[in-house]
């Protein structure tokens, strides 16, 4: 891994030249909120917090994309595949999302690829930043491993007072900093390690206590299949779906055909869907295969916390808090549900 | 460049009302491609402008003939555009997905078919590979239920069932009517009416969710070891590749592992039976 010392003036000019050169997309203030959205100076982006409503993954995972178009003529329907990407830079990322990011990238290229995914996720350069305080209250990332970025960028910032520490992880990463700053010397890792620490420090104190280890989430949450917090929580979720829209590792989705007025053209786009819906799993004959709200919160949580888990070897759950932030009814949060399973479980 | 989500043209050859819900269908891909399934497996189709939905296969794998056969009843919106298509027109084919049934798993042994309603589709693909090898084969039993007369699919097939004389064949309706002289009673009233050796008989369930929780305790109480059972499960398989999540029963993507299961492989899984 390459790193560099990068002062603050340093990284505004070269933010700046990357604006000029490619799309560059980072949490912007919108109303009372932020949100990722392409960036047209640098004092625009938002650092730190708070945490975007919606995860970065759009920009990979587009809630809405076109799969295929076609054509009717007269030998019969004409279809052309649509995967369309486009080159960028997603600049401020937090390190539950470059987690989330590198967790969608297995999921998507495992066995059957997806190109759809795999060509969007080609065509774009993260640059994460290194959060030094909670960014949410909601937050549980130092709970659940989301907080180290585990090398899952291809470049990375840490402020670490007046000067940004950048390490490059990957050719793209090293591109990008070439012309830039000076070398980091012993002194600046030392820095690093103070920074960091101090972090953790923070970190450990402020956000929700996990009871549980994290590596057992996935026997508390096998051994916590009837456990009654589910129907108490399931019977609070009104089933909007919130939780799932906003996750960077919800990847689920539904695929619609659109029909032009001229009946002519049309489109089959795919859409994010979520496994809280209603009819997720409801198949033509009516037959509902999680028709209760608790199975459906049960199974959510068990693709973070147990199924992805014990598949990928850590918890898809990043701790950005997100669903925690949008849940209506404040039923949903992975911490707190592991808690309560593995509290009442152990009598 | 061709994905995941890209279907094949394909060419609907026949059309044959069966019922006044099912249609069966004879399908070619185009320039004659093969689609090289195995019994079990199901394909999406796609009916450009109105979706996608999966399907099981029907016939039996055939090397030599460019068609495949596939029986669909109005359900939903792209079966119910289906059934208004004729000869010549065109559809959209992804797959075959799908495990499908191991042969490996019923070659030397007795073969016990319970099929319930629809359930005779998929099953069909499996019963003609068996019977078109039959030598490879023990004693055949094909049971068969449906609600009414009405709803019975492939009567000239089931008579030629009930005329060979090595397939063992039932059949019962739930409620029969004025033309219907034979069993009545659900699926499960068959199984007493035959015997099987329980240590030489593998035997396959197709039918509607909820009937197999009943026909397999049926199994059990004649003895029947619980890895002889096998099951095609029905799920909402919407991309067919073992992403979109609609089909998962707990941790398994029954598009990928399944829908071919074995009754001891999934009995602990609390989401399948």
């Amino acid at each position: 891994m390459k790193s560099l010392i990068i002062s603050r003036r340093e990284l505004t000019t070269l933010i700046d030249n990357l604006i000029k050169q490619t799309e560059v997309v980072a949490p912007l203030q919108q109303e009372n909120f932020t949100n990722y959205a392409p960036l047209r100076s640098s004092p625009e982006m938002v650092w730190g917090g708070p945490q975007t409503v919606i995860p970065p993954k759009q920009f990979l995972y587009p809630q809405s994309e076109e799969l295929l178009s076609y054509e009717f003529g007269g030998k019969g329907p004409q279809v052309k595949d649509l995967n369309r990407f486009k080159k960028r830079i997603l600049l401020g990322v937090h390190p539950c999302d470059l987690n989330g990011i590198f967790q969608m990238d297995q999921v998507f290229a495992e066995k059957n690829k997806d190109e759809n995914y795999l060509e969007k996720r080609k065509a774009v350069t993260l640059i994460g930043v290194d959060c030094l305080k909670p960014c949410s209250p909601e937050s549980i990332c130092s709970r659940m491993g989301g907080l180290n970025p585990k090398g899952r960028f291809d470049l990375f910032l840490t402020d670490i007072g007046g000067s940004y520490f950048a390490e490059a992880a990957t050719p793209k990463g090293e591109e990008i900093i070439k012309n830039a700053g000076k070398p980091a010397t012993a002194i600046d890792i030392k820095k690093l390690k103070q920074v960091r620490k101090k972090r953790d420090t923070l970190f450990n104190k402020e956000q929700k206590k996990l009871l549980p280890k994290l590596a057992d989430l996935p026997q508390v949450m096998k051994k916590g299949i009837n456990h009654p917090e589910w129907e108490e929580r399931g019977q609070k979720c009104y089933s909007c779906g919130s939780c799932n829209m906003v996750c960077p590792t919800c990847y689920c989705f539904d695929v619609q055909d659109y029909m032009h007025i001229n009946l002519v053209k049309g489109v089959r786009n795919r859409f994010w869907d979520g496994c809280m819906l209603e009819d997720f799993a409801k198949i033509a004959s009516g037959e509902n295969f999680r028709e209760n709200r608790s199975e459906r919160l049960r199974h959510r949580t068990y693709r973070k916390l147990y199924y992805l888990f014990e598949k990928w070897g850590e918890s898809f759950c990043t701790g950005c808090g997100r669903c925690i932030k949008a849940c209506l009814t404040n039923i949903v949060s992975p911490l707190e549900i592991a808690n309560a399973l593995s509290r009442k479980g152990k009598k | 460049m061709k994905t995941l989500y890209t279907p094949e043209i394909a060419v609907i050859k026949k059309v044959v009302p069966q019922t006044a819900l099912e249609t069966f269908f004879e399908i070619e891909l185009s320039e004659k491609k093969i689609l090289g399934h195995l019994p079990g497996q199901f394909v999406e189709v796609s009916i450009f402008g109105v979706g996608e939905a999966p399907i099981s296969v029907s016939s039996p794998p055939t090397p030599d003939k460019p068609t495949f056969e596939l029986c669909v009843r109005k359900v939903g919106n792209v079966t119910g555009a289906l059934l208004g298509m004729k000869p010549g027109d065109k559809i959209g084919i992804r797959g075959p997905f799908g495990n499908g049934f191991d042969l490996n798993n019923f070659r030397g042994k007795d073969v016990l078919f319970i099929a319930a309603g629809l359930g005779l589709v998929p099953l069909r693909s499996l019963i003609w590979t068996v019977l078109n090898n039959r030598q490879d084969f023990g004693r055949v039993f094909i049971l068969y239920g449906c609600k009414t007369p009405k709803e019975i699919l492939f009567k000239e097939e089931l008579a030629s069932f009930e005329s060979r004389k090595d397939v063992e064949y039932q059949i019962t309706v739930d409620l029969g009517d004025e033309t219907w002289g034979g069993n009545v009673g659900v699926i499960t009233t068959l199984i007493p009416k035959i015997t099987f050796d329980p240590k030489k008989t593998q035997a396959v369930i197709v039918g509607p969710p909820i009937m197999y929780r009943f026909a397999i305790k049926e199994l059990l109480s004649r003895r029947l070891p619980e890895g002889n059972i096998w099951m095609s499960l029905e799920r909402k398989m919407k991309c067919g590749v073992g992403k979109c999540g609609h089909c998962q029963m707990n941790q398994i993507y029954v598009c990928q592992e399944g829908p071919v299961f074995n009754y001891a492989k999934v009995k602990d899984i609390p989401e399948a039976v």
